[in-house]
């Protein structure tokens, strides 16, 4: 790539919104939604209904709130929102080895038989939930970082 | 930029109303050309014909050799800019004039090269980021101008883009547009009904009324010659007085004064002795005399600084005269007046005697 062809690019920040960082993190919230309304459709015995779903919805509801919150924030190029964005990534990876994990490890009594809290399939599709989710929130985050210095950076250099 | 031609436009409404009447122009690549006329006189119909927001009801539009009569708008390569802007309010200035292009699917870096052309030659770089709300009015109507001048179009169509605008920001916006079509070259078809936008702006003037044109010629033709009674009283300000008169042994009999002929002027009417013709002239043109054979019964005295409007009554008609002096005549007053310069209208067709 030419140096002009860069320079037009990094001039175009100025100018031009974040879509894509803002885009992926509404993705993150998509699939965040996937990942919730199939663990609390879940109806196996009485495994679910503890204080940890109780907990869960209130962490869905911060994670709606922040990377909400976030995809507005990166869009206007925020340092601070990217950043929030791969912490709040890196927590939907954490998130796996809570209710998903142990719901698949664990067997409850449901009549004479005992079956695992979640099926196979059920565990597949809420780990790509969330790692899909988790993925788009960091990739989110990194390019709103790599965004943001660039154009600090060509500010601070237009300044100078 | 592109030439244009338009031959025998006619627009029948589906009321059966006809808009415009067989209207031919030919327009020259990079020329300005302005429509004026009053309201419904079918100027903004005949630039919505142009842009093809308005079928063509018979005739023929071309645009550099091609005929695009039937063409659908989008492909024309026309750009409008609108009285209200039409701007995106949830853009910002950049996304705004980046729009068109964007829809082309043109590539972000050429976009953006192109808006920043447009935004320096507007002095709308330090406007870029911010919403039309945050602009003045005369600022969105450049923005307006620039989301036309990205697209590189081969006309320009202005359909009143200063209506909107104070008396100030309008004399502004308009040395604005004077200026970018010189820088540009671009060919513009230009509609108002303010003949000052006009005659400032034109290369040349289409004069229109009741869907029919009246004149096309530079703005000095039709000031100094206007082809008939409508365009001698549209163009100029304060408009043109008209005398009633009747062409009898070498002068022109008016109520209350007569015009005496000069030999040149009598040759001019030699077939009209005897008829009843208009006589017309311009403010500018009644100049104060103590033996001037019309005296005029002031009614206002208007001083605009460098020169005055005296209004009055002359025989019944309403008389203005502009007097190059700061002038205190009062109320009731009676001054005596002569003309230096006098158009002379058939009063039967209202065409201008030559």
């Amino acid at each position: 790539m030419n140096r002009d062809l860069k320079l037009i690019k990094k001039d175009r920040l100025r100018y031009t919104k974040n879509k894509l960082s803002s885009t992926l993190a509404i993705l993150a919230i998509v699939f965040d939604c996937l990942y919730f309304v199939s663990i609390y459709s879940s109806d196996v015995g009485n495994y679910f209904y503890n204080y940890i779903i109780g907990a869960s919805v209130v962490y869905n509801l911060l994670f709606l709130l922040c990377t909400f919150l976030s995809s507005e924030g990166v869009k206007s190029y925020k340092l601070n929102y990217a950043t929030l964005l791969i912490g709040v990534g890196v927590m939907q990876i954490v998130r796996i080895f809570y209710i998903p994990l142990k719901a698949h490890s664990e067997l409850v009594k449901v009549g004479t038989e005992n079956i695992p809290a979640m099926a196979n399939g059920q565990f597949t599709y809420v780990v790509i939930c969330l790692c899909l989710s988790a993925a788009a929130c960091i990739a989110s985050g990194a390019i709103g970082i790599y965004k943001s210095v660039t154009l600090k950076r060509y500010q601070e250099s237009l300044k100078a | 930029m592109a030439s244009l031609s338009l031959s025998n436009l006619n627009k029948i409404y589906d009321n059966n109303v006809q808009a415009v009447f067989d209207f031919n122009l030919d327009v020259k690549d990079g020329e300005l050309i302005v429509l004026v006329g009053p309201s419904g006189c079918g100027k903004s119909t005949t630039l919505r014909m142009v842009a093809g927001l308005e079928d063509i009801t018979s005739g023929q539009l071309i645009i550099d050799g091609k005929d695009v009569t039937q063409m659908p708008a989008k492909d024309r390569d026309i750009a409008m800019v609108f009285q209200n802007y039409a701007l995106y309010a949830h853009m910002t200035v950049y996304e705004n004039m980046a729009f068109s292009l964007t829809l082309r699917k043109e590539d972000p870096n050429v976009i953006h090269e192109k808006v920043l052309a447009a935004a320096e030659i507007l002095g709308l770089t330090d406007q870029l980021n911010k919403k039309p709300r945050q602009l003045s009015g005369g600022q969105r109507q450049r923005v307006a101008m620039g989301r036309a001048i990205v697209r590189k179009p081969k006309v320009f169509l202005f359909d009143e883009p200063l209506s909107n605008l104070d008396a100030k920001l309008r004399g502004a916006t308009r040395r604005e547009i004077l200026l970018l079509h010189k820088r540009l070259g671009a060919t513009m078809l230009y509609v108002t009904h303010d003949q000052t936008e006009a005659l400032t702006l034109a290369d040349r003037i289409v004069c229109m009324s009741m869907g029919y044109v009246q004149q096309i010629g530079t703005p000095l033709e039709l000031y100094d010659t206007p082809a008939n009674v409508f365009v001698a009283s549209f163009i100029g300000l304060p408009p043109m007085n008209m005398f009633d008169g009747v062409v009898e042994g070498g002068q022109i009999t008016c109520q209350g004064f007569a015009y005496p002929l000069s030999e040149s002027e009598r040759e001019l009417l030699r077939e009209h002795e005897g008829k009843a013709v208009i006589l017309g002239v311009r403010p500018e043109n009644v100049v104060p005399d103590d033996e001037g054979y019309l005296e005029m019964d002031v009614t206002l005295n208007e001083n605009l600084g460098q020169n005055t409007l005296v209004h009055g009554n002359v025989g019944g008609h309403r008389t203005t005269a502009k007097v190059r002096d700061w002038c205190s005549y009062r109320k009731g007053d009676r001054v005596r007046f002569s003309f230096n310069r006098v158009h002379f209208f058939d009063k039967e067709t209202t065409n201008a005697i030559r």
